[in-house]
């Protein structure tokens, strides 16, 4: 016995991984059923679809980001402090004496530019694919407020540090919200917390940074692949049909995938033949 | 296998997925690699290059210039052309508000799934790119440059000269560029194209994505001191942010 079959031959392992290393199209079928990241995809995938140059991953890229910038997140929640007085200062102790700490701040940091380009990207693909076309609107409407999201994520980060270039920021962005008609003088006391920069401007977009517009950004997300799923997943070439062609009635995606996964379930059913055994 | 449908909106289309392989591994491998290229990528950026700090904040000492992040040096950028109101919050709204209603404008599902969906879309594409740099680098200069009498320069304080109110050269002028070059690029790829709804659709998102990438451009790597047009090697640190810990 190999040492491969001695880590997964037990009781434990299998407790997690029922059905073993997915070898057969019947175990390939059950691990996407049974798992609750892989169950983000459907069982199968048009080949069109997986081709790196149409959709160049980049929002499982963004999502990615997503994770490390969580992780990264809280390692830095452990030592930074969010008061006037000492947010620079744990930042240099971040930077000099945590272990792993300049590491950390500093993949923070790109991994918050790069999800930035990121999205940038990834609308652009949405957009010059047509992906946002019929049946997908509401999920495109959905990736706009995603990117609003992410630009409010990586801005508040950016005050956090509470140095020169942070502090400036702020005003310059603080007064651009000011200047807006009617409600400016609201909206410029609702970003700062007061008349001025200070205390309660770091406490507010401090916690907006790292637990308001993180939950809003992971219910959002969740909503986004949800609708990938049930708008029929990628998106997949579309032509005009010549007027003379017959008309064929298909089943609209979601269920086409529903019925795939019960017939994998079931294993008298469909093309999923299950193996024997060994 | 192609299949023709029927849409609710009795739009007659043909979708051609064609065939279907496994999740596992076909895909997963695919993100296995992904995911694992751009973590190695990323260490190696936070082993090699430092994320900045600069001094504590000091509300005595303002930057020069005091700029804000790269995505919104965009915004930033056109602060210094028109009305802040404008700049800061009517053009950014407008443009979430527009991105926002594409799919409701452009309802064919015609094209979908194909990278710019006719043989149109990329010389389109181009040139939306092309006429929309232009006119911006065009009307950035123009605006740096333009004498406007006594030193000053600028279009806004030209129109001052000659009397007009401010408003004319903050919020007018501005209002009418911001619409005459997208609706003037419609015009010209409806003529030139014969475009079709999604084309012209292709052509407007292209203004809007040159727009932000040529002004965002500008405002990281040719604003210096006193947001003054300069060359990027001639940017150097801005004054009053010292010190890289
Ligand atoms: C935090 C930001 C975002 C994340 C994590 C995200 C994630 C994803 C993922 C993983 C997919 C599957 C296909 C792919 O990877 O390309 C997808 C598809 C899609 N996204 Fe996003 N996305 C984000 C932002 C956006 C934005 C800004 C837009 C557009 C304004 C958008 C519109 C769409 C649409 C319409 C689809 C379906 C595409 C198709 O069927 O080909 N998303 N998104």
């Amino acid at each position: 016995m190999g040492l491969w079959q001695k880590l997964t031959n037990n009781r434990f392992f299998k407790s997690i991984y029922r059905e073993g290393y997915p070898d057969t199209d019947r175990k390939r079928v059950m691990v996407v059923i049974n798992s609750l990241a892989l169950h983000l995809h459907p069982v199968r995938v048009p080949k069109k679809a997986l081709r790196v140059s149409y959709t160049w991953g980049l929002g499982g890229l963004s999502v990615w980001m997503f994770v490390i910038l969580t992780i990264t997140g809280v390692f830095l929640m452990f030592y930074y402090i969010p008061s006037v007085k000492d947010a620079w200062w744990s930042i240099i102790n971040i930077n000099t004496s945590v272990y792993f700490g300049s590491f950390m701040r500093n993949m923070h940091r790109w991994a918050a530019h790069a999800m930035v380009i990121l999205v940038l990207l990834h609308m652009t693909r949405v957009f010059y694919t047509g992906s946002y076309k019929p049946p997908r609107e509401f999920n495109w409407v959905l990736g706009v407020v995603l990117l609003t999201v992410t630009f409010l994520l990586s801005f508040t980060g950016y005050l956090l540090p509470w140095d020169q270039l942070a502090y400036w920021a702020i005003t310059v962005g603080a007064q651009m919200g000011g200047s807006t008609p009617i409600i400016g003088k609201q909206i410029n006391v609702a970003l700062l917390g007061g008349h001025q920069i200070g205390q309660p401007t770091l406490i507010r977009w401090y916690t907006l940074h790292v637990i308001f517009l993180p939950l809003i950004m992971i219910v959002l997300v969740s909503m986004h692949f949800w609708r990938v799923r049930k708008d029929g997943n990628i998106s997949t070439p579309v032509y005009a049909a010549p007027p003379e062609e017959e008309e064929v009635q298909e089943l609209p995606a979601a269920r086409a995938d529903a019925q795939e996964e019960a017939e994998a379930a079931a294993p008298e059913g469909g093309d999923e033949e299950p193996e024997p055994e060994s | 296998m192609a299949r023709v449908l029927q849409h609710e909106e009795e739009e007659r289309v043909i979708e051609d997925p064609g065939e279907r392989v496994h999740v596992w591994p076909h895909l997963v491998s695919i993100e296995l690699v992904g995911a694992l290229i751009y973590l190695l990528a990323l260490s190696l950026m936070a082993i090699l290059i430092r994320a900045p700090l600069v001094d504590l904040a000091n509300p005595e000492v303002t930057p020069n210039p005091a700029k804000a992040p790269w995505y919104f040096l965009g915004l930033q950028e056109l602060l210094l052309h028109m009305h802040p109101a404008l700049a800061g919050v009517i053009v950014p709204g407008a443009v979430l508000i527009l991105l926002a209603a594409i799919p409701y404008i452009d309802r064919s599902r015609v094209g979908t799934g194909i990278w710019f969906s006719t043989p149109k879309g990329l010389p389109i594409t181009k040139f939306s790119a092309v006429y929309t740099a232009v006119w911006v680098i065009g009307l950035v200069l123009l605006d740096e440059f333009l004498p406007a009498g006594e030193g000053a320069h600028g279009i806004s304080p030209l129109l001052e000269l000659y009397g007009f109110p401010p408003a004319v050269g903050d919020i007018f002028v501005p209002l009418v560029f911001m619409t005459f070059i997208p609706w003037s690029l419609a015009v010209i790829v409806k003529r030139r194209w014969n475009a079709n709804t999604r084309e012209i659709i292709i052509a407007l998102y292209t203004f809007f994505l040159a727009s932000f990438v040529v002004l965002t451009v500008i405002g990281t790597a040719f604003r210096g001191h006193s947001m003054q047009l300069v060359w990027p090697w001639e940017i150097g640190t801005p004054e009053g942010v010292m010190g890289h810990y």
